[in-house]
């Protein structure tokens, strides 16, 4: 599903935050991408979701080459890829239900449609009894929780996670993590980019280690 | 259809929802836009009644139409006639030599003896033609003038009111001055909008951020912002028409208790339709257009 060819990154100031990375990731598949802060698991992140283009080497997604993807199809790939952030990246305006609904909204669904789905993702994640809670009155698990039934409503093939326990405690990261086994159950393809080594050993699952812009571990079934 | 019509329900809910989050700056670029027009609608209100005044002068000055001495009875009637077939002549009168002369002596009561002492009347007999109301003066005048041309028996045609045909060369002017400066004037009023849009812009440059990020193209993002400058068109164009009238109003209320020429420039007649239209339409062109600006940053 993803193939990265040769990846480089580097910045006009003259760091570099990836070095010629080839990586391979089946469909289906549940893949952790770990390393210390600064290895470069956010800037590969950002690169699948097309935030960034490579300065060097080739990242495809189904076939479809990221690095010359013209900037009017970018809406359609980020449509067909949830995404879930440290920071949540909720609308604060929005309650729940609507962060939820705005992924289904941008693509067309009606308008009841979207607040069906939208319950049923919340309900997913254990939330169908705040629906009309504003972000800001949310505690950080329940808000990441909204993320990931914003990230999964659209039943995307691909789900990228950047640190998505990176707030939160320690029994809420397993039950983040039981969340994303659930999703990842159903067909979707993971990736998770986090630098919590206990919780990548728990979950048992193929890992991916990048040191300094480097793939020193392409991860192998464990 | 029905996608469409999804769309843009919730172009216009985003946009109310971003009334009520930021009530402030959308109240500056309405209120920007609002002064504007309101400034251009008292001026196309003044300009609109100095002239409606000066067609009413010039629709209630007679034209003379002096006569030759000695012309025949038929030929002074023939005359007559053919002044009062031409259009906008509302009533032809003739003022004969004597009439002449008794107007004369009512006017210059002073020059009585002088007067005494002619042996003859010197003063011709003519036609006053009254103009029908509303009727081009200047145009008028020159179709009697082309009709009596090389007629026999006319000596003089005089219309006294040639010095409103300058003021209104200079209402002319102050009109083609004016288009230009507000073009000029709605131009800077777009960009200052847009400024002020733009705060709104950025202080959901974050949310914006996040729209973006799971898939929404950059027109779908635009789009309430778009809707917002819309509805900011609308209200200020209508809070300026209704300005402009309440101003007339106020202006007909003073006027009737403290006369003065100034006021009855602003209380005459209403803005007509199609100012009144022009203003409406120019407040949603500039809201849309500073809309615009302030979100063409916008990509993905």
């Amino acid at each position: 599903m993803i193939r990265v060819e040769g990846l480089t990154k580097s910045y006009p100031e003259g760091s570099t935050a990836l070095r010629d990375i080839d990586l391979e990731v089946d469909r289906g598949e549940f893949v952790f991408v770990t390393g210390p802060s600064g290895a470069g698991k956010t800037t590969l992140l950002r690169l699948l979701l097309r935030q960034e283009v490579p300065t060097q080497g080739r990242i495809f997604m189904d076939g479809q080459d990221l690095a010359t993807l013209p900037p009017r199809r970018v809406p359609a790939l980020r449509r067909s890829i949830g995404v879930v952030f440290q920071d949540f990246k909720l609308i604060r305006r929005k309650h729940a239900l609507g962060n939820v609904a705005y992924v289904l909204n941008i693509q067309g669904v009606s308008r009841a449609e979207q607040r069906r789905r939208a319950y049923l993702a919340l309900k997913g994640v254990g939330l169908h009894h705040r629906l009309g809670v504003l972000p800001a009155a949310l505690s950080a698990g329940e808000q990441q929780r909204v993320a990931i039934a914003r990230a999964v409503v659209g039943e995307p093939a691909l789900l990228l996670a950047d640190e998505p326990t990176g707030n939160l405690d320690p029994d809420l990261a397993v039950e983040i993590m039981r969340l994303f086994r659930e999703i990842n159950a159903r067909g979707t393809t993971v990736l998770v980019a986090t630098h919590d080594r206990d919780l990548v050993r728990r979950m048992q699952r193929r890992t991916v280690v990048l040191e300094h812009g480097r793939l020193v571990d392409p991860g192998g079934t464990p | 259809m029905s996608r469409i019509l999804g769309k843009l329900r919730y172009f216009v809910g985003d946009a109310a929802d971003e009334w009520r989050h930021s009530p402030g700056v959308n109240f500056l670029a309405t209120a920007t836009l609002a002064s504007a027009l309101f400034v251009a609608g008292l001026l196309a209100l003044v300009l609109s009644n100095v002239h409606g005044r000066i067609a009413q002068v010039r629709s209630e000055a007679p034209v003379d139409v002096f006569l030759e001495d000695g012309i025949s009875e038929e030929v002074r009637a023939d005359l007559g006639r053919r002044l009062a077939a031409v259009p906008g002549v509302e009533d032809v009168r003739l003022v004969g030599k004597e009439e002449a002369l008794r107007r004369f002596r009512d006017s210059f009561a002073g020059l009585a003896d002088l007067v005494a002492e002619l042996q003859t009347n010197p003063l011709p007999a003519s036609f006053e033609v009254e103009l029908a109301r509303g009727a081009d003066g200047a145009g008028v005048v020159s179709d009697i003038r082309r009709e009596l041309a090389r007629q026999a028996g006319v000596e003089e045609i005089r219309y006294d009111r040639a010095w409103l045909d300058r003021v209104e060369a200079l209402l002319s002017l102050a009109r083609v001055g004016g288009l230009w400066l507000a073009l000029l004037v709605f131009v800077a009023v777009a960009f200052v909008m847009a400024s002020v849009l733009r705060l709104a812009v950025y202080a959901r440059r974050d949310e914006i951020e996040i729209m973006l990020l799971v898939g929404a193209t950059p027109a779908f993002v635009r789009g309430p912002f778009l809707v917002a400058g819309v509805v900011q068109g609308l209200v200020a164009s209508v809070l300026s028409v209704g300005l402009v009238e309440g101003v007339r109003r106020v202006a007909l209320g003073w006027g009737n208790v403290h006369p003065a020429a100034l006021l009855g420039l602003v209380a005459g007649s209403p803005l007509d339709g199609a100012v009144t239209l022009l203003l409406i339409g120019t407040g949603l062109l500039v809201g849309v257009v500073g809309a615009y600006l302030a979100v063409r940053g916008v990509r993905a």
